[in-house]
C-alpha cells in the first residue's frame, strides 16, 4: 500500500541500508528509529546555500513540511526513464546503517557503504541525490572504536549519546537539505536549452550521462556535476571546487529564480520564466520544464510554488500535444490541493466538513478522473515495450491514487483530518484497519453513509486499473497493483471480486516461481560436477541427477511462502463455495485406532449422521467455476517450489468429498489420481499419514449375520427345569395372547443377539462408494466396546464405483458379557484411520431424522440467506441448529450378549434315507437318530420337541374358534393323542459326555395330511459346578438341533356308513342264506334284545389288498374280532354284534370336555337345553362305542400294519336308540297253558315265536326298573294286525304301579291269534305323571302263526 | 459483439446461461494501453493471468500453452463467468439499498459492463455486454422475466434446478435477437 499512498508525489523517498556486519535485530532497531520521522518541518532544514542549489530551499520561517517515506528497496532500473517524469518514484536519499565496533572501523564501513550504493544505483541514473552513513556504536565497544576521527560521508553516533532521536532528526534534516540542493542542481541542467531538448526528446525522457552530453550544447564551460552515483557531497564539507564551477556556469538561464524571489513575487515569476526560455529559442515548449519545476517544489514542500508552476504547465499542455505529462500535472495539482487542505485544516477538522452541495473532494476526484482518462487515451509513439510498461504503470498508479482518495475518505468516515493523515501516511495510522475490520454489511454501509462515498463508487474506480495492460507491467509492479486492489476489495466487503483478483495474484506469483525454476535449471545444468543441488523432481525429492556419486541433498526449505500461497488459495476458493480444508489433517502422528476411539469421537460421528441426513440440501455456487478453481488450486499446489504433497492431497480430496456431485467423472478420476500421487510422494518421503479419511460416511450398515440354527443359543428360564412339562399346553395353546393385536409385544425389548463365547461370528458391513472410480480402502476394522473381541481387519479393499458393497468380518468374543459394536475404523490408503460410529436408530432418532429431513425439504425452495451467506458452512450455523434440537440421547449401538461356552451336538447318522418316511395311514414307524457330542463339554439336558405340518392348520382352526364343540374336541384329540412324531421313552437318555454317541428313537405315525415334520433336539449343559456361580443368573442357554423329516402318507382305507341295527330286526333266514362271515358270531347273541349290530363299509382306495380286522372288547362279553380282506377298489361291509349298554345319567350329562386349558371359550351354540342334552348323549355314547370297537389293518401280502381310525364316523339319534338299553327293560314272552296246567313258553327260533292260530296264549310282560329311582309306570300293548288278534282287557294304559329300583313286575294278557301269518306284538312302558315323551322302555316280538305251530 | 446472460439462483448457482452474438459491431474503444501486449506464455499460470486480465481477448495472436490448466469450455468463458460472479458483490450491495429490479450498468470489469435484473424471488439475471443499449436490455430482461415466471409455474420445477426447457431457450434466444 505504501507505494500507492495518495500523496506519494510529495514524498521524498529515503532508502535505509544495512552496512557491514550488522545484526539483523540491531539494524531493525536503528532503522525503525529512523523511520519514525515521516515528516520534517521546513523550518528545520538548514539552508546555507546561495547558488542555484538554493532554489528549492525553504524560506526561513515557512510553515510547511517535508514528507519522507522509507521504501524497502529502490526503484528497479527499468523505471529509470521515469526519473524526470516522476522524481518522487525514486529514492532520493540513502542512509546506511552500520554498527561499528573495535573490529569494524569507520573507514571500512564507509568503503562498504560506497560500494553498496554503487551496486544498487543503476548506471547513468540521476538518483540518489544524497547519501549518508550512520555508524551506531555498540554498547560494549563504546569509546574504543575511534569515532573521534571524522570521515566525510559517515556520521558516527556514540552509544552514550542521550537523545539519539533528536540527533537523528537533525541528521535527517541535513540530508534533506542536501537533497533539495541537488534537486536545484538537476533543475539547473534542465533549464538549459539542451536540457530542455532532452526533456522533450521522448515521452519519458532521460537525462543522459554527462559523457554523452553533446559538448556543443553544453558549451564547454558547463562544469557538469559529477556522476550521480558519486556526488561530491558530504556531510562535513560542503564546499568543493566542482560546485563552484557549476555555480558560475549555470548563471545563464535561470539566474533570477532564487527561492526568495519567487516567494516574494509569485505573481511576477511565471511570466518572466515563460518569456525567458522561449526567448532562448528552443523548439520545444516549456510545459515539461514547468511541470518538473512543480514536481520539485512539491517535493520540497512548497505547495504554493508547485501550484503556480503546475498552472503554468497546464496552460501549455492545453493543446493536447502531450497528454501524459498533462495528466501528470493534474495528479500533481490534486496532491497539492490535498496537502493544502491538510495544512489549512490540521487543527480544526470540523471546519472542513462539507457545507456545500458538492463534496469537497469532488474537484480532486474530477481532476484525477481527467488524468486517468488522459493516461488511458495517450498514444504511445514508440514501439518500445519499455514505454508501454511505464505508461501502464503511471496509469495504474493514477487509478490507485484516485481510488486511494475515495477509499481514505470512506474508511475514515468522511473528509477530515484522519482522511488526510491516511492519504499522506497510509502506514502510520491503523484507523483504517480498525474501521473496516468489522466487515458486516451494516458497518460498511454505515461508513458509506457517513463519508458520502458509496462502495460501488470505490469499486468502479479501482476496477479501472484492471485490464490487459497489467501484462505490460513488470512482475513486481503487477503484484503490487493487484495486491492493493485485492485489499481494497476486501476492505469494501466485495469478497468475490477479491477472490477474482486473488486468483490473479496467485497466478502472478506462480508465474514467477515457474519462470525462476526454469532459470535455475539452466543455471544448475551449467555447472555440472560441482556440488550443486538439483531442484529437479516434481515430487519434492531434490536429487542431484548430474553429479556422479553425489548424494541427494534436501534443500533447506522455507515453507512459510508456500503456506501463504495456500492460504490465499483457500481464501479465494471459500468465496466460491469450495472448502479446500474439508478434509482434516490428522492430529495424532501415530494415528492409532485406540486414540481415535476415545475422547472427541463422541460428537463427530453425530455430525456425520447429520451430514448424511442433509444430503438432500441444495448446492451452493457456480459449479463450473468451482471445478475450474479446484483444478487451478491443484496445479498451484503441485507447482510450489517445495511441493507440498499434503496440500495437494488435501485439496483434491476435499474437492472430491464436497463436490463429487457436480464433478464430471473425468475430473473425479483426475483428482483421485492426483491425490494418490501426492500420497505416494508422502510415503516415499517417509512422512506420517496425515490425511483424515475423506470419502464421506462410507459405512451404510453393520449387521450381525445370524448364527447357524444349530449353533444359536436360546435363552430359557431355569424354572422350566423344575416345572412339569405340560405338553398339552404347548401344543394346544396355539396363540395364547387374547388380543389380536398386542402393541406391547412389538414395543418390548428387542430380542437380544446372542452369541457364544469362543465361537466365531460373522458381521456384514455395507460400504458405499458414491464416486465414479474404484475407491480403495486400506483397512477396515471393527470398533467395539465391552467384552474383548478379536477380529482381523479387512485390508486392501476396492469398492467398485457407484455401488454398495458388502464385506464380511469374522471375529470371536473372548469372554462372556455384553459386546457393543460401535462402528468401524476406516483407513484410506496412506491416510489416518478414522472411526465411524453407526448407532442403531431408535424411534426418537428416526423421528428427529424425519423432522430434520422435512425441515430441509421445506426450506429447499426458499431462500432466507442468499449470496455468500448461503454457503453451506455459513448457513448450517444459523439455520438448522436453531430449528431443531440436536440429538441429546447417547446413541444406541448394535449390541450382543455373549453367553458362556455351549456344548455342540450333531446328528451323526439317521435311519432314514434322504430324511424321508413313507407310511400308510395309521402306520407306525421308528426313526433312529444317532447323536454325537462334538464339543468338550458334557450335555446334561436333552429334550425333544416335534412339529409337523398338521399341527399348524389345526391350531389355527382352534384359535379361530369357529368350530363347534364337537369338532373342537375332535381336533384337540387329534393333536394330543395322534401325534405324527413322538418320543416314547423320554427318560432313556440324560447325559451325553464329550465325544459320546447316543441313539434316539422317534416314533412316527402316518397321519393323512402330514407332509413334513421336524424333530427339535434341545440340549445344554445346565450344571456347571466348576465355574463360578453367577448370582443373578435365572436363565440358561440351550442349543437346538433340528432334523427335518419328509413324510409321505398314503391314504388307502376309508370307512363309510356306520350303522347300528337292532338285533331283533335281523332276519335270520336271510342271513343264513347269505354266506356272511359274521354269521358265526351270531350264536353268541343269546338275547337279540340285548344286542345290536355294528356295521360299517370299508373301502380300499389303494392298489393293494388289505385285511381289515375289527375287534370288540366289551365288558361282560368275550372279545370278538371280524376280519375281512378288502381288495383294491372294492368295498367290504364289516358287521360286528355289539352288546347294548347304557351310560349313567351322570356321565352323559357332562359337557363335552375340552382337552386344552383354554380360558376364553365362549359357548357359541344356540342350541336349546334338550338339543344340547341330546348332543352330549350322542358324544358320550360315541366315545364309548369307539372304546369298544377298534379297527386294524394289515397288508395282505406284507407285514405292514396299522390302525384304522373310526373317528370320522358320526353317531345319529336312531343309532343311539339302538345302542342304548332302555331304562325299563320290557321282556315279552308268549306262554301257553299246557295240559298239565303249567305254563310253557312257546317255541322260539329264528328270532320269533311259532304259534298256532285259534289257541289261547298268554302274553307275559315283565317290567323291571333298572333305574336308581322308583318309577310309576303304565304299559301299552300293540298288536299288528290288531284285528286278527283277540285279547282280554284293555291294551293301553295298563297301570303297572310304582316299581322300586330293581323291582320286577309281570303282567299277563291272554290273547288268541285268529288266523295264520306273521304278527308283531309291541309293548311300551311309560312313566306316568310326566307329560311328554315319557317312554322309558319298549320291546317287540314277532310271532309266526302257523297251522303246524 | 457478444452478450452473456446468466440466471443465478439465490445460492449463486447458474440455472441458465446464454451467449448471444449479435451482428452489431462493437465500437472500438480500445486503449493504446492494451495494445502491443507481449506474448506471455512462459508458463501455465501466465495463461490464467492473461485470461483473467482480459488480455487474451485484446490480442488475437495470443495462445496458451500448458494444457493442464485449460478451463472448461474455453478460458474466455471461464473468465466471463468469473466476472459475472464477481459482479454479484456490487449487485447485492445495490439491491439492498434500492428496490429497483433493473440495475443498469451496475458494474464494469475489464471491457465488460454488467447489467442485472432482480426478480422478487431473488433470482438474479446478469447480462454482460460491451456497448450501451439501455432500452434494449431493459426490454430483454422483462422478456426473460416473463419467460422465467412461466417456467416457474411448472409445479415440478424448483427454484434451484437448472432450466432445461427447450421452449424457454428458444424464446430467450429470440428475444435476445430482437433486442440485443
Amino acid at each position: 500500500m505504501n507505494s500507492h499512498a495518495f500523496a506519494a508525489l510529495a514524498h521524498i523517498q529515503i532508502l535505509v541500508l544495512p552496512v557491514g556486519p550488522i545484526p539483523r535485530a540491531a539494524f531493525e532497531k536503528y532503522a525503525a528509529e529512523i523511520r519514525t520521522f515521516d515528516s520534517i518541518r521546513l523550518g528545520d532544514i538548514p539552508a546555507g546555500m546561495k547558488d542555484e542549489r538554493a532554489r528549492f530551499m525553504p524560506n526561513p520561517l515557512s510553515s510547511g513540511n517535508l514528507y519522507l517515506s522509507y521504501p524497502s528497496h529502490p526503484a528497479p532500473p527499468r523505471h529509470m526513464s521515469l526519473s524526470l517524469f516522476r522524481p518522487s518514484h525514486f529514492t532520493l536519499g540513502i542512509i546506511g546503517v552500520a554498527a561499528c565496533s573495535s573490529s569494524y572501523s569507520l573507514a571500512s564501513a564507509l568503503k562498504q557503504f560506497e560500494n553498496t550504493v554503487l551496486d544498487i544505483s543503476p548506471e547513468g541514473s540521476t538518483f540518489p541525490l544524497a547519501k549518508v552513513c550512520f555508524a551506531f556504536e555498540d554498547e560494549e565497544s563504546a569509546g574504543s572504536t575511534g569515532l573521534r576521527d571524522t570521515l566525510p560521508g559517515i556520521v558516527s553516533i556514540p552509544s552514550v549519546m542521550g537523545n539519539k532521536k533528536l540527533y537523528i532528526g537533525t541528521l535527517l534534516a541535513d540530508l534533506c537539505s542536501h537533497i533539495l540542493a541537488e534537486l536545484g542542481r538537476v533543475y539547473h541542467v534542465l533549464e538549459s536549452p539542451i536540457g530542455n531538448e532532452y526533456l522533450n526528446s521522448a515521452i519519458f525522457p532521460i537525462l543522459p550521462s554527462p559523457s554523452e552530453m553533446p559538448l556543443s550544447l553544453s558549451s564547454g564551460n558547463i562544469g557538469y556535476f559529477s556522476h550521480s552515483s558519486q556526488p561530491e557531497l558530504d556531510s562535513s564539507s560542503l564546499a568543493t571546487p566542482g560546485i563552484q564551477i557549476k555555480r558560475s556556469s549555470t548563471a545563464g538561464p535561470g539566474i533570477s529564480h532564487t527561492a526568495s524571489f519567487i516567494q516574494r513575487q509569485s505573481t511576477l515569476g511565471p511570466p518572466a520564466v515563460r518569456k525567458r526560455p522561449s526567448a532562448i529559442g528552443a523548439v520545444s515548449s516549456h510545459g515539461r520544464l514547468y511541470k518538473v519545476l512543480g514536481d520539485f517544489f512539491l517535493l520540497a514542500g512548497r505547495t504554493e510554488d508547485a501550484l503556480l508552476w503546475y498552472a503554468e504547465a497546464i496552460v501549455l499542455f492545453k493543446t493536447g500535444q502531450d497528454p501524459v505529462w498533462h495528466a501528470s500535472v493534474l495528479e500533481g495539482m490534486a496532491t497539492v490541493f490535498v496537502l493544502d487542505t491538510w495544512s489549512a485544516g490540521q487543527g480544526l477538522q470540523s471546519s472542513v466538513s462539507n457545507n456545500g452541495v458538492k463534496e469537497p473532494w469532488a474537484d480532486i476526484y474530477e481532476q484525477l478522473s481527467q488524468a486517468v482518462a488522459l493516461y488511458h487515451k495517450a498514444p504511445v509513439p514508440s514501439e518500445l515495450s519499455q514505454d508501454h510498461s511505464l505508461l501502464a504503470l503511471t496509469y495504474c498508479t493514477a487509478v490507485m491514487r484516485q481510488t486511494s482518495l475515495l477509499f481514505c475518505t470512506w474508511s475514515t468516515k468522511g473528509w477530515g483530518a484522519l482522511a488526510f493523515a491516511s492519504m499522506l501516511q497510509p502506514g502510520s495510522t491503523s484507523y483504517t484497519q480498525k474501521t473496516t475490520s468489522d466487515s458486516s454489511w451494516t458497518n460498511l454501509e454505515r461508513l458509506s453513509i457517513m463519508s458520502g462515498v458509496s462502495r460501488s463508487q470505490i469499486a468502479n474506480t479501482v476496477s479501472q486499473a484492471h485490464g490487459p495492460w497489467l501484462l505490460h507491467l513488470g512482475p513486481h509492479e503487477r503484484l503490487t497493483i493487484l495486491q492493493s486492489m485485492a485489499s481494497i476489495y476486501s476492505s469494501l466487503g466485495y469478497k468475490r471480486k477479491e477472490a477474482f483478483i486473488l486468483r490473479e495474484v496467485i497466478s502472478c506469483i506462480m508465474d514467477l516461481i515457474v519462470c525462476g525454476r526454469e532459470e535455475n535449471d539452466v543455471l544448475w545444468k551449467s555447472d555440472v560436477g560441482s556440488a550443486s543441488i538439483g531442484n529437479r523432481s516434481e515430487n519434492g525429492d531434490e536429487v542431484n541427477i548430474v553429479g556422479k556419486g553425489a548424494v541427494g541433498v534436501r534443500q533447506n526449505e522455507i515453507l512459510a511462502g508456500n503456506q501463504s500461497i495456500l492460504k490465499l488459495l483457500v481464501r479465494a476458493c471459500k468465496v466460491l463455495g469450495v472448502d479446500l480444508e474439508a478434509v482434516g489433517v490428522a492430529k495424532a502422528t501415530d494415528g492409532t485406532s485406540s486414540e481415535i476411539g476415545g475422547g472427541d469421537s463422541n460428537d463427530c460421528p453425530v455430525e456425520d449422521l447429520e451430514g448424511s441426513a442433509d444430503v438432500a440440501r441444495e448446492s451452493f455456487g457456480w459449479s463450473e467455476l468451482q471445478v475450474g478453481v479446484i483444478r487451478e488450486a491443484i496445479a498451484v499446489a503441485e507447482a510450489l517450489p517445495a511441493p507440498d504433497p499434503l496440500a495437494v492431497a488435501r485439496i483434491s480430496l476435499s474437492a472430491l468429498r464436497t463436490m463429487h456431485s457436480v464433478l464430471a467423472s473425468s475430473d473425479q478420476y483426475h483428482l483421485y489420481q492426483t491425490a494418490g500421487r501426492a500420497l505416494a510422494a508422502m510415503r516415499r518421503r517417509g512422512d506420517a499419514p496425515a490425511v483424515e479419511y475423506w470419502a464421506g460416511h462410507p459405512i451404510m450398515s453393520i449387521a450381525l449375520l445370524p448364527l447357524a440354527l444349530h449353533r444359536l443359543p436360546i435363552e430359557n428360564l431355569f424354572s422350566i427345569l423344575t416345572a412339569k412339562s405340560s405338553a398339552t399346553n404347548s401344543l394346544l395353546g396355539g396363540i395364547t395372547d387374547p388380543f389380536l393385536y398386542n402393541p406391547r409385544k412389538s414395543s418390548g425389548p428387542q430380542s437380544k443377539n446372542l452369541i457364544v463365547q469362543g465361537e466365531p461370528i460373522e458381521l456384514t458391513i455395507t460400504l458405499r462408494n458414491p464416486y465414479v472410480f474404484d475407491l480403495e480402502i486400506q483397512s477396515i476394522s471393527l470398533s467395539t466396546t465391552g467384552v474383548e473381541f478379536e477380529s482381523s481387519p479387512v485390508s486392501a479393499l476396492v469398492i467398485p464405483p457407484n455401488t454398495l458393497y458388502s464385506i464380511t468380518i469374522i471375529g470371536t468374543a473372548k469372554t462372556r458379557g455384553t459386546l457393543v459394536f460401535r462402528g468401524c475404523i476406516v483407513q484410506a490408503p496412506w491416510g489416518a484411520p478414522r472411526e465411524f460410529l453407526l448407532p442403531v436408530p431408535t424411534d426418537a432418532d428416526q423421528n428427529l431424522f424425519a423432522r430434520r429431513q422435512s425441515a430441509v425439504k421445506c426450506e429447499i425452495g426458499r431462500t432466507k440467506y442468499w449470496g455468500l451467506d448461503s454457503r453451506p458452512w455459513e448457513k448450517d450455523e444459523r439455520r438448522l441448529s436453531t430449528l431443531l434440537p440436536s440429538l441429546k440421547i447417547p446413541p444406541q449401538f448394535l449390541q450382543c450378549v455373549v453367553v458362556p461356552e455351549q456344548p455342540l451336538l450333531r446328528i451323526r447318522w439317521t435311519s432314514l434315507t434322504h430324511g424321508a418316511v413313507m407310511l400308510y395311514n395309521g402306520e407306525e414307524s421308528t426313526i433312529r437318530l444317532t447323536l454325537e457330542n462334538i464339543s468338550a463339554l458334557p450335555i446334561d439336558f436333552l429334550r425333544l420337541s416335534f412339529e409337523d405340518s398338521t399341527i399348524g392348520p389345526a391350531q389355527e382352526a382352534l384359535s379361530e374358534g369357529e368350530l363347534s364343540v364337537f369338532e373342537t374336541y375332535e381336533t384337540e384329540f387329534d393333536l394330543l393323542h395322534r401325534k405324527a412324531l413322538s418320543w416314547r421313552n423320554e427318560k432313556e437318555i440324560t447325559n451325553i459326555l464329550p465325544n459320546q454317541k447316543v441313539v434316539l428313537s422317534v416314533t412316527c405315525v402316518g397321519k393323512v395330511g402330514c407332509a413334513h415334520g421336524t424333530v427339535h433336539i434341545s440340549y445344554s449343559q445346565v450344571n456347571r459346578e466348576h465355574e463360578e456361580p453367577v448370582p443373578a443368573s435365572e436363565v440358561f442357554y440351550t442349543r437346538q438341533l433340528s432334523y427335518p423329516v419328509t413324510v409321505t402318507v398314503y391314504h388307502m382305507l376309508e370307512c363309510h356308513d356306520l350303522r347300528l341295527m337292532p338285533m331283533v330286526d335281523v332276519n335270520y333266514d336271510d342271513i343264513n342264506h347269505r354266506a356272511s362271515n359274521s354269521v358265526h358270531l351270531l350264536p353268541e347273541v343269546d338275547d337279540p334284545a340285548e344286542w345290536c349290530l355294528f356295521a360299517i363299509d370299508v373301502r380300499n382306495t389303494y392298489g393293494l389288498p388289505f385285511e381289515v380286522t375289527f375287534e370288540r372288547e366289551q365288558a361282560g362279553t368275550e372279545s370278538a374280532a371280524v376280519s375281512s380282506t378288502v381288495p383294491p377298489g372294492s368295498m367290504s361291509r364289516i358287521i360286528l354284534p355289539v352288546k347294548k349298554f347304557r351310560l349313567s345319567d351322570d356321565q352323559i350329562s357332562q359337557s363335552i370336555p375340552t382337552l386344552s386349558d383354554r380360558q376364553f371359550v365362549v359357548g357359541k351354540s344356540k342350541l336349546s337345553i334338550e338339543e344340547e342334552q341330546a348332543q352330549r348323549e350322542l358324544f358320550w355314547y360315541r366315545e364309548e362305542l369307539l372304546k369298544i370297537v377298534s379297527a386294524r389293518w394289515k397288508e395282505t401280502n406284507g407285514d405292514r400294519h396299522g390302525y384304522l381310525s373310526l373317528r370320522q364316523q358320526r353317531l345319529t339319534l336312531p343309532m343311539l336308540k339302538v345302542l342304548r338299553t332302555d331304562v325299563v327293560p320290557v321282556d315279552l314272552t308268549l306262554i301257553m297253558d299246557t295240559p298239565d296246567n303249567s305254563l310253557q313258553e312257546l317255541d322260539y327260533s329264528g328270532g320269533k315265536y311259532i304259534a298256532s292260530p285259534n289257541e289261547m296264549f298268554y302274553l307275559r310282560v315283565e317290567v323291571a326298573n333298572s333305574s336308581l329311582s322308583p318309577l310309576a309306570m303304565a304299559l301299552d300293548l300293540m298288536f299288528d294286525p290288531a284285528e286278527q288278534v283277540l285279547s282280554e282287557g284293555v291294551l293301553s294304559n295298563m297301570a303297572i304301579g310304582k316299581l322300586k329300583p330293581d323291582e320286577t313286575k309281570a303282567v299277563e294278557v291272554p290273547l288268541c291269534f285268529l288266523c295264520t301269518g306273521r304278527f308283531e306284538i309291541g309293548a311300551e312302558v311309560r312313566t306316568t305323571g310326566t307329560l311328554k315323551d315319557s317312554r322309558v322302555g319298549a320291546s317287540r316280538i314277532c310271532v309266526s302263526v302257523r297251522e303246524d305251530g | 459483439m457478444s452478450h452473456h446472460l446468466f440466471l443465478l439462483s439465490p445460492s449463486d448457482t447458474p440455472i441458465y446461461s446464454l451467449t448471444h452474438y449479435s451482428t452489431k459491431l462493437p465500437q472500438s474503444t480500445s486503449s493504446s494501453l492494451s495494445s502491443n501486449l507481449p506474448t506471455w506464455s512462459t508458463s501455465a499460470f501466465a495463461g490464467t493471468l492473461t485470461a483473467l486480465s482480459g488480455a487474451s481477448s485484446a490480442t488475437q495472436s495470443h495462445h496458451v500453452q500448458g494444457g493442464s490448466v485449460r478451463m472448461g469450455g474455453g478460458q474466455d468463458r471461464h473468465v466471463i463467468q468469473m466476472i459475472a460472479n464477481a459482479s454479484l458483490d456490487v449487485i447485492e450491495d445495490v439491491m439492498r439499498k434500492e428496490s429497483a429490479m433493473y440495475l443498469k450498468s451496475v458494474d464494469k470489469f475489464n471491457e465488460w459492463t454488467v447489467s442485472a435484473f432482480i426478480t422478487p424471488g431473488n433470482m438474479k439475471f446478469i447480462l454482460l455486454h460491451e456497448t450501451k443499449n439501455d432500452d434494449g436490455i431493459r426490454s430483454f430482461f422483462h422478456d426473460v422475466w416473463e419467460l422465467y415466471v412461466k417456467t416457474m409455474l411448472n409445479p415440478f420445477h424448483t427454484a434451484h434446478s437448472p432450466i432445461r426447457s427447450i421452449v424457454f431457450d428458444t424464446r430467450v434466444r429470440a428475444s435476445a435477437k430482437k433486442y440485443l
